[in-house]
């Protein structure tokens, strides 16, 4: 029909009538958030959890009616985990797309980078997975008021771990092995700073693990042979089952323990080398088991839309970060980033562990709770609400 | 590696005046965008002369010398750390940085290049990718320099001028005339440097050191002081990088980067002038116009890598050379005069 | 203390038969090709993602999850070999890099895209422990290690007997007289790429199940690791990688052991410049030839 060059342009105009409309007509029913995390690379493998979550939730809420009568869509964008990557993937969002609101990254390198961008452009950084301390202590009132964190901080988590460790199970010696990130080495330094209370607490060794590492034989046998009872371990979640399964192989099992955090709590690492993670002591943001009925629900719902898989610690801070934004969304009654912002920052939200506000580092307070692994189960300890302490500028 | 620029017919006496033509033309195009383009597309392009400059270096050592070296990725960290650091504990304004990332990417290439340049091609690029590794390492262990993984954040962003005079660059254009103002200033000393007699000999080197030598190059402190020279090319883009994106960890010395750099020079064309310029525009032009899909992003990218390698083994700077040279045979007739007056 | 340096000497055979076994694919390839595989980790992560999709999809047993794991991951190295890597011969070295980088994205994301990005757990192998001279090793590492040593004997063999061996040894010296020999050398190149990237994914499945985490990306630090292997065996030097293979893998653990895991990775790159400093043809090789 389209062959002379009048009727092309004509066919032109129609067709690109038909699509500003179609366009017109959907951008009044949807609205679009960014969502930027690694989904090429090495690091791809919490990537692909973080957007499952997300987009879980993005589901749920549009058939509960999504935000203001529009259906939330994401538009995501690949880090890659390398800086320059994230901050082009961003720039592209606040840029181009226009969208208010991004949630991102997982890597903390990329989420430090995004700030800056986010403060100029003046649109809401949420991010639901990064750990470096660094981000909160410029966030709020450190000075990017546009960047929100709902991840805790592994200060509170640290404390409480040696805590429980030294008081509740006489435990003395300790060998580190975390993971060679901010994540794991930011959590021993904190682990440091508190470990002068105990003073019969001593660490043996520190090592830490490259983030795709998958063989610990040569610091078991250094751990082994040092006589520690329990490892400070601040580490991946994938890699945790490598590390039971090699303890039990060289014959750890039953005689140290795993302390910290790294989703030991989940079935499929406890069933990695049960006679390993039995014992074990961690503090946990969430865990699968956590008899929540949101929760539940959530772990549920996960495995019904992706064939069978379980959730991790990713695809749930995704997920309850996604509810958190709609949540704040409502709470201001509007969609304009500077409203969410503001409401955000006052809110009280019911996640599916607890209640959670935010202090004036927009640093979400989050409640952990402290478990230890005993016959094949999680079991719940404590729980406490983790506080930053801020330091002086 | 040969690479000749042999053409078939006599080249038209118009052909320089076409070439600056373009190049005059593309500039000014580049210095207009700020008031055309919105900030996304400014942030492409910024993006593309920061990796111009470690791809200068490249191109440098690569094609006017003939050693594959992967460490460009070593040395544009070393500058960005270099700047950050100077900014962070110092206060040195912005120009200084620049310099100093440049002068402390040099002294570090020197003790790296005495041994590594012994070495044969492969033997050379193993190497390289070993400065890689390690320099990493050096980064994330090194903490009371470096702060390791916590990286350093909140760079200073720069600020042109003395005192109460300064500019202050914080705004996308403001950044965007800046960059292009220190790539522009790069790429001429490039081309000063290649058009020069030093460049003659490099070229010779390439193409046949034995003969070099012979002809009384001293081979050995020319490949060092090239090597020397393609760092600090590369510290000059860390540096602007840093002072960019505020933001520096132990992840500046990931692969990516050394893989982008050597993917912009083959792609854009080794030992030819335009190579990196054009390599690095496109780089960036093909990565971010891929994300529209992102699950199909890299896979799309590693193809038009394999395209790349098959179709167009010399790059693209080749055709763009043959559509100048057709461009300036369009008045026809002046040619022909002109042949067969030669 | 003896006993724990023997204890670390023992880890590092271990660890040094995988490196070996990955590393001696990569040094046949670049011996015959005189490239250098920027994508050989992942043939090493296809092996091992083939060999758990037919474990949990068909549930068969993890013997024959490893014939189907490196047959797919042949059949996939073969197209490959066929389209890509046989037109790299004779063209210059940076051909092959950016040819390798290329397939190496397009591989790992085509797995991301098929399978999901997230890591699977591999289930499967013989993962009960058992004591050898007081140390405790799961069963699959004797495997690994007996698989190490069969392969190695059988590739020595195979070059020195067979007359597929014989082209290849011919071709990695000089591809332009194996030409006028009339040997067809697309077809060894074809054929050295299927039987190097068949050993790397043998290895990935092999190792899989005590290292139990299977994601596209996996195979990223593997090729990394293997160029310091390669380049310390001496290039296109087979029985030079096991050495360095074992070599590497009982100075890592030494160094993981006795300063710390987090300098693991730079021993061998440091390893690595020493060697190119002071014996540029690698630890077994009689001169340098690239």
């Amino acid at each position: 029909m389209c062959h002379t060059s009048m009727q092309r342009l004509a066919c032109l105009a129609v067709w690109g009538a038909g699509a500003l409309f179609t366009a017109a007509a959907s951008a009044q029913e949807v609205y679009k958030i960014g969502l930027v995390s690694p989904l090429s690379g090495a690091n791809a493998r919490y990537g692909a959890f973080a957007n499952k979550g997300a987009n879980l939730a993005a589901k749920e809420i549009n058939a509960a009616g999504g935000v203001m009568g529009k259906k939330i869509e994401f538009v995501t964008g690949d880090s890659q985990c390398v800086p320059a990557e994230g901050v082009s993937a961003t720039k592209r969002m606040i840029s181009f797309d226009k969208l208010p609101i991004i949630i991102g990254d997982i890597c903390s390198s990329v989420t430090l980078a995004m700030q800056p961008l986010a403060e100029e452009a003046g649109v809401l950084l949420v991010n639901a997975a990064s750990s470096n301390p660094t981000i909160t202590y410029k966030a709020g009132v450190g000075g990017f008021k546009w960047t929100f964190r709902n991840y805790p901080t592994d200060e509170g988590r640290a404390a409480i771990v040696l805590e429980h460790a030294v008081k509740s199970r006489g435990l003395k010696n300790f060998a580190v092995l975390s993971v060679d990130s901010d994540y794991g080495r930011g959590a021993i330094n904190f682990t440091k700073k508190y470990l002068p209370r105990y003073p019969e607490a001593k660490i043996l060794s520190e090592d830490y693990y490259k983030e795709s590492e998958t063989d610990f034989r040569p610091v078991l046998s250094k751990i082994k042979n040092s006589g520690a009872q329990a490892i400070i371990m601040y580490g991946q979640a994938d890699t945790t089952p490598i590390v039971a399964r090699q303890m039990l192989e060289t014959g750890l099992a039953g005689k140290v323990v795993l302390v910290g955090n790294g989703e030991f709590n989940t079935a499929k690492t406890i069933a990695a080398a049960p006679s390993v993670m039995n014992g074990s002591i961690e503090a946990a943001a969430w865990l699968p088991e956590w008899t929540s009925a949101r929760s539940q629900k959530f772990v549920e719902d996960y495995k019904k839309a992706y064939a069978g898989e379980m959730p991790n610690n990713h695809a749930y801070t995704h997920w309850e970060t996604t509810h958190l934004v709609a949540a704040a969304i409502k709470s201001a009654n509007s969609l304009k980033a500077e409203d969410v912002r503001n409401a955000l920052a006052k809110l009280k939200y019911d996640s599916a562990m607890g209640s959670v506000t935010f202090d004036d580092h927009n640093q979400a307070v989050l409640p952990m709770v402290l478990l230890e692994v005993a016959d094949g189960k999680p079991v719940i300890k404590s729980a406490i609400a983790a506080k930053v302490d801020y330091p002086k500028q | 590696m040969a690479i000749t620029l042999d053409t078939p017919h006599a080249p038209s006496p118009r052909l320089p005046a076409v070439r600056w033509g373009a190049a005059g033309t593309a500039l000014v195009a580049l210095a207009l965008a700020p008031l055309v383009l919105d900030s996304y597309y400014l942030h492409a392009l910024i993006i593309a002369m920061i990796f111009l400059l470690p791809a200068h270096g490249l191109n440098l050592i690569l094609g006017y010398t003939g050693m594959l070296s992967l460490a460009q990725g070593v040395f544009f960290g070393l500058g960005a750390y270099a700047s950050a650091l100077l900014s962070m504990h110092f206060g040195t304004p912005f120009v200084v940085n620049l310099l100093a990332s440049a002068a402390i990417a040099a002294l570090i290439a020197l003790p790296l290049g005495i041994p590594a340049l012994r070495l044969r091609t492969t033997s050379f690029v193993m190497c390289t990718l070993g400065f890689v590794v390690i320099a990493q390492m050096v980064a994330k262990n090194w903490t009371d320099l470096t702060r390791g993984d916590m990286g350093l954040s909140g760079i200073a962003r720069p600020k042109i001028g003395f005192g109460h005079a300064a500019i202050a660059i914080s705004q996308i254009p403001q950044y965007f005339y800046l960059i292009l103002a220190v790539a522009l200033l790069a790429t001429i000393a490039f081309v000063a440097l290649i058009r020069s007699p030093a460049g003659r000999c490099m070229v010779a080197i390439r193409d046949n050191e034995t003969l070099a030598e012979s002809l009384g190059i001293p081979t050995w402190s020319y490949k060092l002081i090239v090597f020397m020279l393609s760092a600090a090319f590369a510290g000059l883009g860390g540096s602007l990088y840093a002072h960019y994106e505020t933001v520096v960890s132990p992840l500046v010395f990931q692969m990516y980067y050394s893989n982008t750099i050597l993917i912009i020079v083959l792609g854009g064309g080794v030992g030819r002038v335009p190579g990196a310029i054009v390599g690095s525009f496109l780089f960036v032009a093909v990565t971010e116009a891929l994300r529209v899909a992102p699950e199909l992003r890299m896979i799309i990218y590693g193809f038009v890598l394999l395209v790349l390698v098959f179709m167009f083994p010399q790059g693209i700077a080749p055709l763009l050379e043959r559509a100048t040279e057709w461009l300036s045979r369009l008045g026809g007739k002046v040619d022909a005069k002109a042949e067969k007056q030669a | 203390m003896a006993n724990f340096i023997f204890e670390q000497i023992i880890n590092g055979v271990i660890t040094g038969s995988m490196y070996a076994l990955v590393a001696a694919g990569m040094t046949m390839i670049f011996g015959v090709l005189r490239a250098i595989n920027f994508a050989h980790g992942e043939y090493y992560m296809l092996g091992t993602f083939a060999a758990w999709l037919v474990i949990s999809k068909l549930e068969v047993p993890y013997v024959v999850a490893i014939v189907l794991g490196v047959a797919i991951a042949a059949l996939i190295a073969a197209i490959i070999g066929r389209l890509v890597m046989q037109r790299l011969v004779g063209s210059p070295f940076q051909a092959g890099v950016l040819a390798t980088i290329g397939i190496s994205l397009i591989l790992q994301n085509a797995v991301i895209l098929a399978f999901g990005g997230g890591y699977k757990v591999f289930e499967g192998g013989w993962i009960e422990p058992i004591e050898f001279f007081g140390i405790g090793m799961a069963q699959q590492r004797i495997v690994l290690i007996v698989a190490a040593i069969a392969i190695f004997a059988g590739l020595e063999w195979m070059v020195r007997k067979t007359r597929m061996g014989k082209a290849i040894r011919a071709v990695s010296q000089n591809i332009e007289c194996c030409q006028v020999n009339g040997i067809d050398v697309e077809s060894v190149v074809r054929r050295t790429f299927l039987l190097g990237t068949a050993l790397a994914a043998l290895s990935g499945i092999l190792t899989a199940p005590v290292n139990v985490s299977v994601y596209g990306g996996m195979g990223e630090s593997i090729t990394l690791k293997t160029f310091a292997v390669i380049v310390m065996g001496g290039m296109g030097n087979v029985r030079g990688t096991l050495l360095a293979g074992m070599l590497l893998g009982v100075v890592e653990s030494l160094v993981s052991g006795l300063i710390g895991l987090q300098y693991r990775d730079s021993v061998g790159f440091i390893a690595l410049l020493l060697m190119l400093m002071l014996r540029p043809h690698g630890l077994f090789s009689q001169k340098a030839r690239f």
